[in-house]
């Protein structure tokens, strides 16, 4: 599987170069080969294709105005917040304009008083979830990449996180929305309400739409009141199957944590040398376990999670003695990916999800696929909610490992569905699992959400080559 | 056919953490203009998908301040520091390199060149070649801030400060010749053989790369392991207020920016700005050579500082000071920029009517 590079990056012609920059101001339409390289790719490996143009619209109106001249003349728009999403949603597959938001980048509103936030989708995961903060409250989705992602991007992704077990994901904090159709027609759906069900629920269809129905311009959240304190704690065990048992009984013992995350033997050692945390190097695998709320509770369910760990065969266990400790370890956690990037120059990472009793043998069939296939898989997961994230790392230039990755992951879709999950968990299909998903979905799904994406877009220009196309 | 180091460029895996921490992508918000995005114009130069005269890849060569924030915040461990020294050196060739880069540089490519720059001013200077630690006086720090020697050997008597040291090569190195920057440093390595001591981030950053960590102390690595006595801590009336401006590359480069907190502690009441440890829009020749860039990066600081209340912002590096220093002057501000060894050495310059 080499990369996927598009030949496209074909200037736009003069005329709409002129219509763009009479609607964003000249500064803010980039069309030179130099400006547009970087927008050729997000975060995703081996997928690349330049596009025409990058516009940088700063108000509803401009976005409106930008899809109205490309619905006219049949040019892609591929929406973009910070790029870094992991399946190639953002990559521009026919070329055209990648719309970047980020100029669209302050918090509107916070209300304690309705527990919500309104924001543009230029701000980031973790800069919203700081002003919440600062007025007492949370906004639970906790994806990695919260200091880099943008609200809007999260919302197109349903991005998921590392407390999606307790908390859920993106969607179920969104209330409104504000999006512009292919056809230039701005939409509001939704509102600051948490009952409404006046129609169709069109902003649950929004998100997680990856920019092929139309794009975000503002988001109404919901917030939650943030709790008393957060602890953590860590268990070591001989196997990530081991640590998986672990994440059974937990659950069924009754308690939802809001954290419990898992990592091989590989992903430790990673993590390790980028946090330098003291963590334990000679463990099959690592456990983090961790709840908030009030702080007997908090304690209380730590001490019952550690003795769980303990009688599934912990190696070791121990609770981190404060907040900041804990902060620590999960910032570490977050830099998973990344940090096994140490290991090779190419890291495929893909996002399975099994139900919660079936992770430890999703882990073992892992395992099994990627000795057969001679390929080096470091998995973590949020083990709380069966999503587990198989990381492949490779060498650059070395196609044949590629090509063996891309048959060891096909295989590890299979297995994944066969178990009853799914293909991806929170990262979403973008131009990457786009292969798999009528096997996820089956035909007439597939051909109900091309008629869906029609209406939304009937001239086709929304991030074309991704879902509904 | 490019001189980027294959290891270098390929450890990159394009996650996007750095974003957050560029100074630059947070003025433009636009991808070209961030670490991740820069990598990828060097990985098109090395893959020939762009020529070295692309205009927007000469801009962004010029455009990034070099201040290293993305590389603490990098999970993969990527050394954009290094990437960038070897994009400079491929793209500020010749002509290609800024005018003032260009004349900086040969003002203190010669040892007496750098010798005369300080001749006029009173900075320290000793005798004889040193037998033990010697202070590094800097190329311009001895004429724009020859107080700051000064302090330093007040500070500690033990230091040897001969005049015809030379420059560190920093300059060099970060102007797109660095293979120039590490002979400069070798020999100024040969020239003051024991310990080096330096009133400069930047240059103890450089300094340290080529002749390793265990030669170089910056000042505030110097006081702190010496212990130097301060006023009481303990002792808070009357004592002021005091906000730290980091060196980018002793904080991102070498991990130093508890010591020079800890110092400023001990002489005063130690106030820590938001943005202490992100670059003030100095960033060595980028100031003279980029200047709207430079002060774009400045204003939010200065709002900043003036908003703390604290009587003085110190500094650990020479362009740093100058930076700030003028930065106040022209807000009119009442807030002093200061150099940490002149704290440390018991100065406390008066506060300027407003």
């Amino acid at each position: 599987m080499p990369v996927k590079t598009t030949a496209t990056g074909e200037p736009l012609d003069a005329a709409t170069l002129r219509e763009l920059r009479a609607i964003v101001g000249a500064e803010h339409v980039r069309h030179a080969d130099g400006d547009v390289t970087p927008y050729a790719r997000d975060a995703t490996p081996l997928f690349r294709a330049r596009p025409g143009a990058v516009v940088h619209p700063a108000s509803t109106e401009e976005v409106a105005a930008v899809l109205r001249l490309a619905g006219a003349r049949g040019i892609p728009v591929v929406p973009r917040g910070a790029g870094s999403n992991l399946c190639s949603a953002t990559v521009p597959l026919e070329g055209g304009i990648v719309l970047v938001l980020t100029r669209l980048d302050r918090i509107l509103e916070i209300s304690a008083e309705e527990l919500l936030a309104v924001s543009q989708p230029g701000v980031t995961s973790a800069a919203l979830a700081d002003a919440a903060a600062a007025h007492g409250l949370l906004y639970a989705p906790d994806p990695g990449s919260r200091s880099v992602a943008t609200i809007g991007g999260t919302v197109a992704t349903c991005a998921g996180g590392l407390r999606g077990l307790k908390y859920g994901v993106t969607r179920n904090y969104v209330l409104g929305l504000e999006a512009v159709l292919g056809t230039g027609e701005v939409i509001r759906t939704g509102g600051r309400l948490w009952k409404d069900v006046a129609g169709y629920d069109l902003t649950r269809l929004l998100t997680g739409s990856e920019g092929t129905l139309g794009v975000i311009t503002e988001v109404t959240l919901a917030l939650l009141p943030a709790p008393g304190t957060a602890g953590n704690g860590l268990a070591y065990f001989p196997t990530l199957a081991d640590a998986g048992r672990a994440v059974t009984r937990v659950i069924a013992a009754g308690i939802v944590p809001a954290t419990l995350e898992f990592l091989d033997a590989r992903c430790v050692d990673a993590v390790e040398q980028h946090a330098r945390l003291g963590l334990r190097r000679d463990a099959g695998a690592l456990l983090i376990f961790g709840d908030d709320g009030e702080p007997a509770a908090v304690a209380q369910r730590l001490d019952r999670m550690a003795e769980l760990c303990r009688d599934t065969g912990a190696i070791e266990v121990s609770v981190a003695g404060h907040a900041a400790e804990s902060e620590a370890l999960l910032a570490a956690r977050r830099c998973t990916l990344p940090a096994l990037s140490r290991l090779g120059s190419i890291t495929i990472l893909e996002d399975v999800g099994v139900p919660r009793p079936r992770i430890a043998e999703m882990v073992g069939h892992i395992d099994d696929i990627a000795g057969r296939h001679e390929v080096t898989i470091a998995t973590f997961g949020h083990a709380g909610d069966g999503n587990l994230h198989p990381t492949c790392v490779i060498d650059k230039g070395d196609d044949e490992a590629a090509e063996r990755a891309h048959l060891a992951f096909g295989e590890i879709f299979r297995t994944a569905m066969r178990l009853g999950g799914t293909i991806t968990g929170e990262h979403g299909v973008g131009a990457a699992k786009l292969p798999y998903l009528t096997e996820r979905l089956g035909a007439a799904q597939i051909d109900l959400q091309r008629r869906i994406k029609a209406a939304f877009d009937p001239a086709g220009i929304l991030n074309p080559g991704k879902a509904g196309s | 056919m490019t001189g980027f180091t294959p290891d270098l460029l390929n450890r990159c895996i394009a996650c996007g953490f750095c974003l957050p921490a560029c100074p630059t992508y947070a003025l433009t918000k636009d991808e070209t203009s961030s670490p991740r995005g820069r990598i990828d114009l060097m990985r098109a130069l090395d893959e020939g998908i762009l020529p070295a005269d692309d205009p927007r890849v000469r801009e962004e060569a010029a455009f990034c301040l070099g201040c290293r924030a993305c590389e603490t915040v990098c999970p993969a461990g990527v050394q954009y520091g290094d990437l960038l020294e070897e994009w400079r050196d491929q793209q500020w060739q010749g002509t290609g390199r800024p005018l003032v880069a260009r004349l900086l540089m040969i003002l203190v490519d010669a040892r007496w060149r750098v010798r005369l720059l300080g001749l006029l001013r009173r900075h320290a200077r000793t005798r004889g070649g040193p037998q033990g630690p010697s202070l590094m006086l800097g190329c311009f720090e001895r004429a724009l801030f020859p107080k700051v020697s000064r302090a330093a050997r007040r500070l500690f008597p033990e230091l040897a400060a001969p005049a015809a040291q030379g420059c560190c090569g920093a300059l060099h190195a970060h102007n797109g010749d660095s293979a120039r920057g590490r002979r400069m440093a070798e020999e100024l390595g040969r020239r003051l053989p024991g310990t080096i001591v330096t009133t400069s981030g930047g240059c103890a950053a450089h300094l340290s790369s080529v002749l390793g960590r265990d030669r170089v102390k910056e000042l505030s690595q110097y006081a702190y392991e010496r212990d130097t006595p301060g006023g009481d801590p303990a002792e808070t009336a009357g004592r002021p207020r005091i906000a730290l401006q980091d060196s980018c590359h002793l904080r991102n480069g070498l991990d130093v920016w508890r010591e020079p907190r800890a110092m400023l502690e001990r002489v005063g009441t130690y106030v820590e700005l938001p943005s202490a440890g992100t670059c003030c829009g100095a960033a060595g020749t980028y100031a003279l050579v980029r200047p709207r860039d430079s002060r774009r990066v400045l204003d939010a600081k200065l709002d900043e500082i003036e908003a703390a209340g604290v009587d003085y912002v110190a500094v650990v590096n020479p362009g740093c000071y100058r930076q700030l220093d003028q930065g106040l002057r022209r807000r009119k501000s009442r807030v002093r920029a200061v150099h940490l060894a002149e704290l440390l050495a018991g100065e406390r310059p008066r506060r300027r009517a407003q």
